[in-house]
């Protein structure tokens, strides 16, 4: 697929602190790709480099194949770390300068209010909003100019459940219109939820790339469970398309090999004469992978 | 072009601050001229009591072709009102961060830098066309003369007056860039145009050196022009070197913020 974006070797270093070292990414057209990484692991660092607003130390970036830097930037709806609107002027005003920016017209401002829920509150100046609404402002500038390609950096924070299940949804439905998503997040429920392909940073490093699918389908957790505990146990001991297994209260969790399935274990049990009283496919989370692949790095 | 223009107006249309400083700078302007008469009537009359032998009153400040040699130069002290909004623009975009989220939604720096400078000559403009219906209707409430040739002769000051007060509000705007801080960046521009600058020049005798400093050359274009009251020369044109040393620094601040906007992480 085509490339939106191509990031190769970039470095910025602050004094002696490296906030990103010898980056290589590509984010494919219409990929929801999330870039992950604790706090302070340079993913603000990573995008204000390829918005043009942080100077990289080191490395070069292209956003379409093209070196029209400005012109991209219009294309491109994003935000960075906190809001920044006039804090004076109300939502439709602040928008209103960015259409100009973006050399688009109005016509759109009242919808993309209406996507983030802030219609009613949008003559009513910024400065008046909450944390929450400031960052569906944010989030509501970025749809502006019908983006090609949005980068959002932590768009959910300081957002209520509510909220955070509201611009999940805008999200997703961009990426549904075809759109490219890059998104910041330290939050791996949220990657793994909303994203494709997610990178993960460590220390200014990118220390894995991959799909979220795949990552998810890896390996299967399952839960299993049975009148007769230790029959069970003794069962899946034998069993050997599994990795590990452990106890856990009145339950047995097993993490099967790489693409074995579900099945598989229920069809051996259902052999062996073992009545499962319960079986569940635990969703193996990224946040174990995550937490892995940070342990493998160190 | 229009699309700067019109980005910055929408960026003042409803600030407060901008229409309270705006509306304090003229209103200080108007009552300055209009009350420069009543205040020579009131010397005469404590002349008249001391006994004193010439009649302030009569001095004609607002006859024209004077009057824009006079206004221009006593507006010229004013200038430092429109260089606290100039200031005050420039930081805030730089402390709310929309200076940064301004460029990564499609402006370049140049056009940000544009987009100050309109804001810049905008009130420039304002300011001198606010000079113009003074010196017009001043001079023709008080004025003798109303020679067409007298009334345009020395309207040379005006556009004198606007380089003058491009030239310092893109000054502030330098500063307001450089220091980032509100505060700060006005304490900086009064401590440098009220004594660091003073000082320094004061100690210099040659008047060429003096005057290739930005403040003492912006000061320049419009000459101290009462003295001829009392039958002193007065430098009444502009001279050209002025001009000159006035462009050339109008040139470097401009470079030197975008070379400040290309270079810093915003
Ligand atoms: N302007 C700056 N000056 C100095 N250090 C900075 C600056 N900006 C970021 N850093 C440092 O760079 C590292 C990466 O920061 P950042 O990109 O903001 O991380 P993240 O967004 O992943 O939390 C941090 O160690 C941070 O302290
Ligand atoms: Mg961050």
């Amino acid at each position: 697929m085509e490339h939106v974006l191509s990031i190769n070797n970039i470095t910025k270093n602050y004094g002696r602190i490296t906030a990103v070292s010898n980056m290589s990414l590509d984010v494919s057209e219409g990929s929801v790709f999330g870039i992950l990484g604790p706090n302070g692991s340079g993913k603000t660092t990573t995008l204000g480099i390829i918005l043009d607003v942080i100077n990289p130390t080191d490395g070069t970036f292209n956003w379409f194949r093209n070196f029209t830097r400005k012109e991209n930037r219009q294309k491109i709806g994003s935000t960075l770390e906190t809001p920044a609107f006039y804090p004076y002027l109300t939502g439709v005003q602040n928008l209103k300068i960015i259409a100009d920016i973006k050399r688009i017209n109005y016509d759109n401002i009242d919808k993309v209010l209406k996507d983030v829920g802030l219609y009613e509150r949008k003559d009513y100046k910024y400065k008046t909003y909450s944390l929450g609404m400031k960052q569906r402002l944010a989030v509501a500038s970025a749809l502006l100019c019908d983006p090609k390609v949005m980068v959002l950096d932590e768009p959910t924070n300081g957002l209520d459940p509510q909220g955070i299940a509201e611009i999940r949804e805008v999200i997703k439905d961009i990426s549904k219109k075809g759109k490219t998503v890059i998104l910041a997040s330290h939050l791996l429920d949220e990657v793994q939820k909303v994203c494709t392909d997610f990178a993960v940073l460590n220390f200014g490093r990118l220390i894995y790339s991959g799909k979220v699918d795949e990552v998810s389908q890896e390996q299967q957790i399952v839960e299993v469970s049975s009148q007769n505990l230790t029959e069970l146990e003794k069962a899946i001991n034998k069993f050997s398309l599994k990795k590990s297994y452990d106890n856990e209260k009145d339950k047995i969790i097993v993490t099967l090999d790489r693409n074995m399935s579900v099945t598989d274990l229920n069809k051996y049990l259902v052999e062996s004469g073992i009545i499962v009283t319960h079986l569940v496919v635990r969703k193996r989370s990224l946040e174990q992978k995550f937490l892995d692949i940070l342990n493998e790095s160190e | 072009m229009k699309r700067i223009i019109r980005i910055e107006l929408l960026k003042v249309q409803s600030y407060s601050t901008f229409w309270i400083l705006t509306s304090l700078y003229f209103l200080i302007l108007l009552s300055i001229f209009f009350s420069g008469k009543f205040f020579l009537d009131f010397l005469a009359r404590k002349g008249e009591s001391l006994g004193d032998i010439i009649d302030p009153s009569g001095i004609p400040i607002y006859d024209f072709p004077d009057v824009w040699h006079n206004i221009t130069y006593v507006a010229g002290f004013l200038k430092f009102i429109l260089a606290i909004y100039v200031i005050i623009s420039i930081t805030n975009e730089i402390n709310y961060g929309t200076i940064r989220q301004n460029i990564m939604n499609g402006l370049s720096r140049w056009d940000f830098l544009l987009s100050k400078l309109v804001l810049v000559c905008f009130l420039s403009i304002i300011s001198t066309l606010f000079i113009i219906a003074a010196g017009f209707i001043l001079g023709f409430i008080y004025s003798g003369n109303r020679e067409i040739t007298d009334i345009i002769t020395y309207m040379e000051f005006i556009p004198a007056y606007l380089l003058q007060i491009t030239a310092y509000l893109i000054f502030a705007l330098f500063i307001g860039l450089l220091i980032k801080r509100t505060g700060l960046s006005m304490g900086l521009l009064f401590l440098y145009t009220l004594i660091v600058e003073p000082i320094i020049t004061f100690r210099i005798k040659t008047d060429w050196i003096k005057g290739l400093f930005p403040l003492k050359a912006i000061n320049n274009l419009i000459r101290f022009p009462f003295k001829k009251y009392a039958l002193r020369e007065v430098q009444d044109y502009i001279a050209w070197d002025d001009t000159l040393i006035v462009s050339v620094y109008i040139i470097i601040f401009i470079s030197l913020m975008y070379l400040i906007l290309k270079k810093r992480d915003l």
